[in-house]
């Protein structure tokens, strides 16, 4: 640590301009950059000199905290994702290990100016948190008056955020009569229709408000859902919230395509984040939309997906493979070779069947027999222990998916799979949550939700 | 939650003398690598020795003081208090030989001890010289804060002088025999306790003798005051045995009055006790785990709450200058809560509340959220009136 003074925390207020007007990153532009770009690697800011220049880089001129590296070890990672810019982060950028996702209740009274109130202080007040927490800053406020709690709660403090990214998500209920929003409710945010096979938990599901908070670092995703319940009491209540302990899909051509619970690889076909012309075609919302205050946001669909994770593992191979339409080892599809091969429906084997079952999940779920619906899938595996009226395994797939318009993409996908998946046999919804996620903060001083109710 | 005979003292402990657990735990994850010292906090080092616990230097200016116990060879020593006129004002506990540990508060101008039980010589002065840690910069707010706290102080020997004879009063019922009778008196003798717990908190062990649950205590035979009692009129249905308990109460129910009587507070005791008291409600009374025999968990809920608003009105003149929007923003919360409270109303075992075991799940997680929603910028006061 060479610049003394930030071992101490101080107040991290002026801590967001710094970062931007101190930064020897590029801006990120406000039109043309992708994900990758954004990421500000540890390789990107060593190669300005070293720890000593990264932490000039993060604000420190102004002796703000660089917690995180306060070890003056050169080889912690630093990796840092862009926390503002035209899109929200933590769609298109790549998918990191670790997931912790609430949702929140607004619980505030008083006249609808009061209410109204309320609900901007909250977002403001998150969205400071959120760009201090992404820079690797504590909460903003005071950390040392022995008198008062830290502002910040301190788990995070002295650690890398590992890209963490914090994105921000409106729920259909937040356009209730409660703020005054009725006439702002995008077309797009229909309630989901009833979806059979489906099981829902009301305690598991909605929410008026969401927050995705993704990082290679646990203890940084559960941090921010820590603090934005403590910020919000008195305004909102924790409604659900859900960690994720393994990235179980891929959102990019560089990723390796990590596997889901049943132990086959997730995401082969997926969006690539990358991928612009994908993402403007199918995820970012552009100047289709009923609502102005979405252009360049995301809808987010959440399903808490449980498997039968005993059945599955005594299912034999061959089956499973079948259910999936997939190799199990390679992630080839059934027609193929090696993972990335284009999967051929219309192969037969020597019997005249089809090769790939009719009711394997990649069939059904193919854009090419879908009408071209394609989403960003963004899932996570999940466990909560153990279920205790049975002694069976909570655990599943954490199911995350971002469009454009979920009317005509994840419902019209989940509606071919409810009737026909052979992986309905071991997969059960339990849980579900839809939100609109508007446009990423154009800077400091910027909030979630400013085109919606500023 | 349940709280520990040991955590409800150090909780105690802190809720009076400002944040002390977490100041310590801060100072503990900072380990010596970083943790330079703010500017104007003296540092106090305390050895713990089984020969004593002298602290060094003996002397120190009033304001902000760090206490470093280090105990390097005690093995019949394992704590250190900071004391004045018989109250525990910060303490470092569970200290074996080559551990070490701190504790930070601001002191005002007096004679203090430190002690050590175990040692040879347990107990060493501590000379604080100057003016008064609470001397607010703005004469005008010093003037409101002196009158918190001597408003404070009357109204906790007010609930004291009202608690000897409530407690006299069920003690009576239970040494005759008449259960009906004590159960109809043991939440009226409790709310008195229950509005000032945190003072009674600070008096180490007086709490636990006069309110421990049953996983309190290692040894159940050395399990005293209102919960054993409780257990016997509503679960045991039998008050066989239970007047020599009966007795003991009594008897530290009034060494409890008697020390009130001398007690001196600081106003960021004033709010940090209210902090305290809330967390007492969310951790104990709405979990059912503080009455659960006799179910009168809203009694001490509502006790802990009017204790807690005293302590924040009292104040309120004060902050109301130095921190209008917060004083504005924790009246409204303890609106709230009050609110939630009154749905609650009923006649159930001579309290003013309904039975809580038909409380539900549901109406309790509510009960909760407002509490917590009072609690967060409740604990925001301390700061604001501590000089």
């Amino acid at each position: 640590m060479t610049t003394g003074a930030a071992d101490t925390p101080g107040p991290p207020a002026a801590a967001g301009a710094a970062d931007t007007a101190a930064s020897p990153e590029t801006p990120w532009p406000a039109d043309d950059a992708t994900p990758a770009a954004r990421r500000t690697s540890r390789r990107a800011l060593l190669g300005f000199g070293g720890a000593a220049v990264a932490g000039a880089a993060l604000g420190a001129g102004v002796a703000a905290p660089v917690a995180w590296q306060a070890s003056s070890n050169a080889a912690t990672p630093i990796d840092i994702v862009e926390f503002f810019g035209r899109y929200q982060a933590g769609i298109a950028t790549p998918a990191p290990a670790r997931l912790a996702f609430a949702t929140y209740d607004l619980t505030v009274d008083g006249t609808l100016a009061q209410r109204q109130a309320a609900l901007k202080a909250l977002l403001q007040a998150w969205s400071l948190a959120a760009a201090a927490m992404t820079a690797g800053h504590p909460v903003p406020g005071d950390l040392t008056d022995p008198e008062a709690p830290p502002a910040d709660t301190g788990e995070a403090y002295g650690s890398s955020p590992a890209n963490l990214t914090i994105t921000v998500g409106f729920g259909p209920s937040l356009f209730d009569d409660r703020f005054g929003l009725a006439g702002r409710r995008p077309g797009a945010l229909a309630d989901l229709p009833r979806l059979p096979p489906e099981d829902l938990d009301p305690a598991r599901s909605g929410g008026d408000l969401c927050v995705q908070a993704c990082s290679d670092d646990p203890v940084a995703a559960f941090h921010v859902i820590r603090n934005f319940a403590r910020l919000g009491r008195g305004t909102v209540v924790m409604r659900w919230s859900q960690l994720g302990f393994g990235k179980a899909t891929s959102n990019g051509a560089d990723q390796a395509t990590p596997r889901n619970l049943m132990g086959f690889k997730d995401g082969t076909r997926n969006i690539d984040g990358a991928d612009r012309a994908s993402m403007n075609a199918h995820v970012w919302v552009g100047g289709e939309t009923d609502q102005p205050w979405m252009r360049d946001g995301s809808y987010l669909v959440v399903r808490r997906i449980r498997m039968r994770i005993e059945a599955w593992d005594r299912d034999f191979l061959a089956d499973q493979q079948n259910v999936i339409g997939r190799h199990k080892y390679s992630g080839a599809p059934l027609t193929g070779a090696a993972e990335f091969d284009t999967p051929d429906f219309a192969a037969k084997d020597g019997h005249g069947e089809p090769v790939i079952p009719m009711d394997a999940h990649i069939r059904l779920v193919a854009h090419e027999n879908a009408g071209g619906i394609r989403i960003l899938r963004r899932g996570y595996s999940f466990t909560d222990g153990m279920i205790a009226d049975s002694g069976e395994l909570d655990a599943g797939l954490f199911f995350m998916a971002y469009q454009k318009d979920p009317r005509s993409q994840f419902v019209a996908l989940q509606r071919r799979l409810g009737s026909a998946d052979a992986l309905n046999e071991y997969i059960e919804h339990v849980g579900s949550g839809l939100f609109a996620c508007p446009a990423g903060l154009r800077g400091p001083g910027d909030y979630w939700g400013s085109g919606l109710i500023g | 939650m349940h709280l520990t005979r040991w955590s409800r003292r150090v909780a105690g402990a802190a809720g009076l003398v400002a944040g002390l657990v977490a100041v310590a735990a801060a100072a503990a994850c900072s380990s010596g690598s970083n943790g330079s010292p703010s500017a104007g906090t003296t540092q106090v080092t305390i050895t713990l020795t089984n020969d004593g616990c002298a602290p060094s230097p003996a002397s120190v200016p009033a304001g902000p003081v760090t206490f470093t116990v280090k105990n390097t060879t005690g093995d019949k020593v394992s704590e250190a208090e900071l004391k004045r006129g018989g109250t525990i004002l910060g303490e470092k506990e569970n200290l074996t030989p080559g551990l070490s540990g701190t504790f930070s508060l601001k002191v005002e101008a007096g004679d203090y001890t430190i002690e050590c039980e175990g040692a040879t010589t347990d107990s060493f002065p501590l000379h604080v010289t100057g003016g008064t840690a609470q001397a607010a910069a703005d004469p005008a707010v010093a003037a409101k804060l002196n009158a918190a706290v001597a408003g404070y102080q009357t109204y906790v020997l007010a609930q004291a002088d009202k608690l000897g004879p409530a407690t006299t009063a069920f003690t009576d019922a239970v040494r005759t025999g008449n259960i009906a009778a004590a159960q109809r008196l043991y939440a009226p003798a409790r709310s008195y306790y229950e509005r000032i717990e945190p003072v009674a908190e600070s008096f180490g062990d007086l709490d636990p003798d006069i309110d421990a649950r049953a996983d309190d205590v290692e040894d159940p035979s050395a399990w005293t005051g209102f919960h054993r009692i409780e257990k016997a009129l509503w679960q045991d249905k039998s008050l066989d045995g239970m007047t020599p308990v009966a007795n003991q109460l009594d008897a530290d129910v009034a060494k409890l009055v008697a020390r009130v009587k001398t007690a001196k507070y600081q106003p960021a005791q004033l709010a940090n006790g209210a902090t305290e008291l809330l967390n007492e409600v969310a951790s104990s009374k709405i979990t059912g785990e503080e009455d659960r025999y006799s179910h009168t968990d809203l009694s001490d809920f509502e006790a802990n709450v009017d204790g807690a608003k005293q302590a924040f009105m009292l104040l309120g003149p004060a902050l109301q200058t130095v921190d209008p929007q917060l004083y504005t923003t924790v009246t409204q919360r303890f609106a709230d809560v009050e609110d939630a409270l009154t749905a609650y109303r009923g006649d159930y075992a001579g309290s003013s509340y309904v039975d809580y075991s038909t409380v539900t799940e549901a109406q309790r997680r509510v009960l909760t959220q407002k509490v917590d929603a009072l609690a967060e910028p409740l604990s925001q006061v301390a700061a604001k009136v501590a000089g």
